[in-house]
């Protein structure tokens, strides 16, 4: 207990360096992180190799991957508080639109992209519009179904491969000299890195602002954030629509990395081990919940050594964690000012107002 | 001069076979302070849950400035006007309290999702906005120094007048207040008395439920009384003190009269 709580003061005072320090101090750190971030493929060594399976790939899929995703669900299950248990179908429709209109025109990736993110925020606003008036388990049930019938419509419908799926899939057009080929998943990864930074950037800069307030509360008490003037209705769909569109950015991306997909990839398995790495880092709280799906990503890999008993370790791993830090790795806490003179809204972040 | 602000017209409420309201008419005049008073059980936060759309009355209409609110979608009650506070509070507990009053002033703002995203001029105008009135409420309030602190740290007492600060920061036109003196000790009723006073002067129109007399009697400029859900009196403070009804709803009928 006493170790636990020295953790979160150090916690703390790491967001007071933050908050205390100069610009210059913060774009420098900033740098020094992306740039880190941008050289993980070649920072591969014994201490967080993965012996099994290729490093470079296992830090596009699973580790990239689920950072995005996380980062995605979170906006609906951390911020407003809406258990969705069906994420991968828009994970999925992201990866149909890529694999369908990669083979059958000729589009290519950087115009399907679009496509597929507009069609994942699409089918968001059609799940959440009549859905989003249902609360808790009831929601939860519903997205549970909506990401099976995706995933069995693709299955059924033999135009788009059926169960066998879809091959030959396009790879991305050449970027300068960064060659998208299923033999290199550095390119990838660099993509995958970029747009997870951007959608960072737009969660955070949201948080701090109108829409960020309205989900608190509506997370905290629907009734009231009701009666304190906020369209409720609006900013669920809203959530949800944001969390869409970033699957739909993963599916598009991994559908045109994997060349080939098929409709069992996208199995109620893979909504739930999203739903973990959020859970496992910390419920809505952006830093956390990456560095659980980082966690969640890497740990069965970097055990595949193990091969039977992987499952296993990693699942006591979990449970140790969970009964070790409840409320995740780095959960979301706000830090309480005391100063009377205190001023400004948000965490830290974007000080956009001051 | 005496604008109508707030119309309950004829209001019936039902849940199954309960009558919570029956037939309450009620006038709320610009500017004033009205007191409804009424045994426990009366159906005076019903009152509040028909005017704030909670609940649709069985029958009747609520008219706010002229128009009328029945059937309108409760964010859209706030927007034209009309804000509340709760008789167990309901702040939002894990927010800070500074963000509890921008919350309720970002219903004035227009910016969507898209414009917080990409930070544009009107985002930004209206962020500032949002948060120099939420400031201002605070100081307002005689809180401002909780501002960093959380909705559920804050002491009881400014708890109550966090609730009121937000519920000022939509920018009502009509306020109303839920027993917001509950568990007050006889000096801060006195205070927050002057500051619901201080509330009117500022060009506000108050709905009052409160228990306390004293505090009622100091402030109001009327007062209206429930009982079981029937409005049994009406009228300036002297008024209601002397009505024969009110003195048997709150102590019973005298024994020769039954």
């Amino acid at each position: 207990m006493a170790d636990m709580k020295s953790r979160l003061n150090l916690r703390d005072k790491g967001a007071e360096f933050w908050e205390n320090s100069p610009k210059w101090r913060r774009v420098l750190l900033s740098v020094i992180f992306i740039a880190l971030c941008y050289a993980v493929p070649f920072l591969n060594n014994p201490l967080i190799n993965t012996p099994g399976s290729d490093f470079q790939s296992v830090m596009f899929y699973p580790v990239g991957m689920y950072v995005m995703m996380a980062i995605g669900l979170n906006i609906v299950v951390g911020k407003s508080g809406l258990l969705d248990l069906g994420y991968v179908a828009f994970f999925a429709i992201g990866a149909y639109t890529m694999a369908i209109l990669g083979t059958k025109t000729s589009l290519n990736f950087w115009e399907i992209l679009p496509i597929g993110v507009g069609l994942a925020m699409l089918s968001g606003v059609l799940l959440g519009t009549p859905t989003l008036r249902l609360r808790g388990d009831y929601l939860a049930i519903v997205t549970l179904g909506f990401g099976e019938i995706v995933r069995i419509f693709a299955v059924n419908t033999d135009s788009i491969g059926g169960s066998r799926g879809i091959a030959g899939i396009p790879t991305p057009p050449d970027i300068f000299k960064a060659k998208f080929t299923i033999l290199d998943p550095k390119p990838y990864y660099w993509m995958l890195l970029t747009f997870t930074l951007l959608i960072i950037w737009m969660v955070r800069r949201m948080a701090a602002r109108r829409p960020g307030r309205a989900w608190d509360a509506i997370r905290q008490d629907d009734d009231v954030a009701q009666l304190m003037g906020i369209n409720t209705r609006r900013y669920k769909v809203w959530a949800f629509v944001l969390g869409a569109a970033v699957a739909g950015v993963g599916g598009v991306v991994y559908a045109s990395q994997i060349l080939s997909i098929v409709p069992d990839q996208f199995n109620l398995n893979v909504s739930i081990l999203i739903l973990a790495c959020v859970v496992f880092g910390g419920i809505g709280n952006l830093w956390g919940v990456i560095l659980g799906a980082v966690l969640l990503a890497f740990i069965p890999e970097r055990i595949r050594f193990l091969s039977q008993p992987r499952i296993l370790v990693f699942g006591m791993a979990l449970v140790l964690m969970m009964n070790l830090r409840p409320d995740g790795i780095l959960p979301k806490k706000k830090r309480e000012h005391f100063d009377p003179e205190w001023h400004t809204v948000e965490e830290s972040g974007e000080g956009e107002i001051k | 001069m005496s604008e109508n602000v707030l119309e309950l017209q004829n209001i019936t409420m039902k849940f199954g076979g309960v009558t919570a309201l029956n037939d309450v008419n009620l006038v709320v005049k610009k500017g004033e302070i009205l007191a409804l008073i009424g045994p426990n059980g009366a159906g005076k936060t019903t009152v509040f849950n028909v005017i704030t759309g909670v609940y649709k009355p069985t029958s009747g209409n609520v008219v706010f400035q002229g128009t009328s609110i029945v059937g309108k979608k409760r964010f859209q009650i706030t927007k034209l006007g009309i804000a509340r506070t709760f008789q167990n509070i309901r702040l939002f507990g894990e927010s800070s309290a500074l963000e509890n009053v921008v919350t309720g002033a970002d219903v004035h703002s227009k910016t969507g999702v898209i414009g917080s995203i990409f930070g544009t001029p009107r985002s930004r105008r209206e962020e500032k906005a949002a948060l120099d009135k939420a400031l201002e409420l605070l100081d307002f309030m005689g809180i401002k120094k909780r501002a960093g602190q959380l909705g559920k740290n804050l002491p009881y007492g400014d708890q109550r007048r966090l609730e009121i600060a937000r519920a000022l920061a939509t920018n009502p036109k009509l306020l109303l207040l839920d027993e917001p003196a509950a568990g007050f000790n006889p000096a801060e009723k006195v205070a927050l008395g002057e500051t619901i006073k201080k509330i009117r002067d500022a060009g506000y129109t108050v709905l009052l439920i409160e228990h306390d007399m004293s505090l009622i009697m100091g402030i109001s400029d009327r007062v209206a009384v429930l009982d079981f859900g029937t409005k049994i009196a009406d009228g300036s403070t002297t008024e209601v003190q002397n009505d024969p009804r009110v003195i048997e709803a709150y102590l019973g009928a005298p024994a020769d009269a039954s």
